[in-house]
């Protein structure tokens, strides 16, 4: 019970000291790694800010060195561009695959069997 | 077996489950409705959890948020991209996580704590987090105590003239200490909390 008393004063300190991302979510998604059992409070708090901070520089990085210049727009590509170029974001190749149409990934792949056939 | 050697049938081009020659990619079809929402379980406030593990992830309106304060104020964000980020966000707070819990292990420790995960940021390319977090911190530590009143309170000098209720609405920029650079650190033991107008931070040298 204490707990969740603990969790409500957390709120309300950080909903008055500028985090805005809800720290019981935070934890949930912490909790689902394997082998984690207690988390202490620095920790939540620091692995909440952290990701605020996570949020905007990979906004902005992406933003910067995409089309934004032309569209204006952020779009998942300069994401996945930005996931592949900068060291700092490589974690996230896996789950930000390129997107290609399905017909080009078909003629591309009749491209490389035609290769095969001239061998 | 037909002559034409042109062939759209997956089977005749040995598609398998596994046909990723090189990179990753993904196939996306040619009208992208990109509307699956990962927020339909998380209205209510979160009485009913049943998240899969994999589902996991931060309510998007913070996260678009934030990322529109991030960019230019004439800027867009496509809604692919909010979800996207959405998802990149639980894989960081993951991928940190189990950095974190794995140091933890090797020191015998059964509770993740803020060390640890400073370290797991430094370790996985994000050093630069590391100084304005632990600014952070230490406001957020200060807020903490402020709010239970009676413990007594370590103020920074810079820091402790702007220790009102609306000084924390600006994002603090990163290294921001003192107007000098220097940190003092004072004791100030009170019975509950307050600035009390007049009077000069006492110091205990």
């Amino acid at each position: 019970m204490s707990e969740n008393n603990m969790e409500e004063k957390v709120e309300q300190a950080t909903n008055s000291k500028n985090v805005s991302l809800p720290m019981s979510r935070v934890r949930l998604i912490m909790k689902s790694s394997p082998d984690v059992s207690c988390i202490n409070q620095d920790a939540l708090f620091l692995t909440t800010k952290a990701t605020e901070l996570f949020v905007q520089h990979l906004t902005l990085s992406s933003y910067k060195n995409g089309s934004g210049k032309e569209t204006n727009t952020l779009s998942y590509s300069d994401l996945a561009n930005a996931a592949e170029e900068t060291e700092t974001f490589q974690f996230l190749t896996d789950i930000l695959p390129k997107k290609i149409l399905a017909r080009d990934y078909l003629k591309s792949l009749e491209e490389m069997e035609k290769d095969d056939d001239n061998l | 077996m037909d002559g034409d050697s042109s062939t759209t049938d997956t089977t005749q081009l040995g598609i398998t489950g596994e046909y990723m020659t090189g990179g990753t990619y993904v196939l996306q079809t040619q009208d992208d409705d990109g509307d699956e929402s990962f927020n339909d379980h998380e209205d209510g406030n979160g009485s009913k959890d049943y998240f899969r593990e994999q589902d996991i992830y931060l309510p998007i309106a913070n996260v678009a948020r934030i990322m529109k304060n991030a960019i230019p104020q004439t800027g867009k964000i496509a809604k692919d991209a909010k979800e996207c980020v959405q998802e990149c966000v639980s894989e960081f707070i993951s991928f940190m996580t189990s950095e974190a819990s794995e140091r933890c292990h090797q020191e015998k420790r059964k509770t993740i704590n803020g060390e640890d995960i400073l370290f797991a940021m430094s370790t996985l390319g994000f050093d630069m987090y590391v100084e304005p977090l632990k600014v952070y911190l230490q406001k957020f530590r200060e807020a903490m105590k402020g709010e239970k009143g009676v413990t007594p309170v370590t103020v920074s000098e810079g820091l402790g003239e702007e220790l009102t209720d609306d000084s924390f609405t600006g994002q603090l920029p990163a290294g921001l200490i003192t107007a000098d650079g220097q940190q003092q650190n004072v004791m100030v033991y009170t019975t509950s909390y307050q600035q009390i107008p007049g009077v000069q931070q006492i110091q205990f040298s």
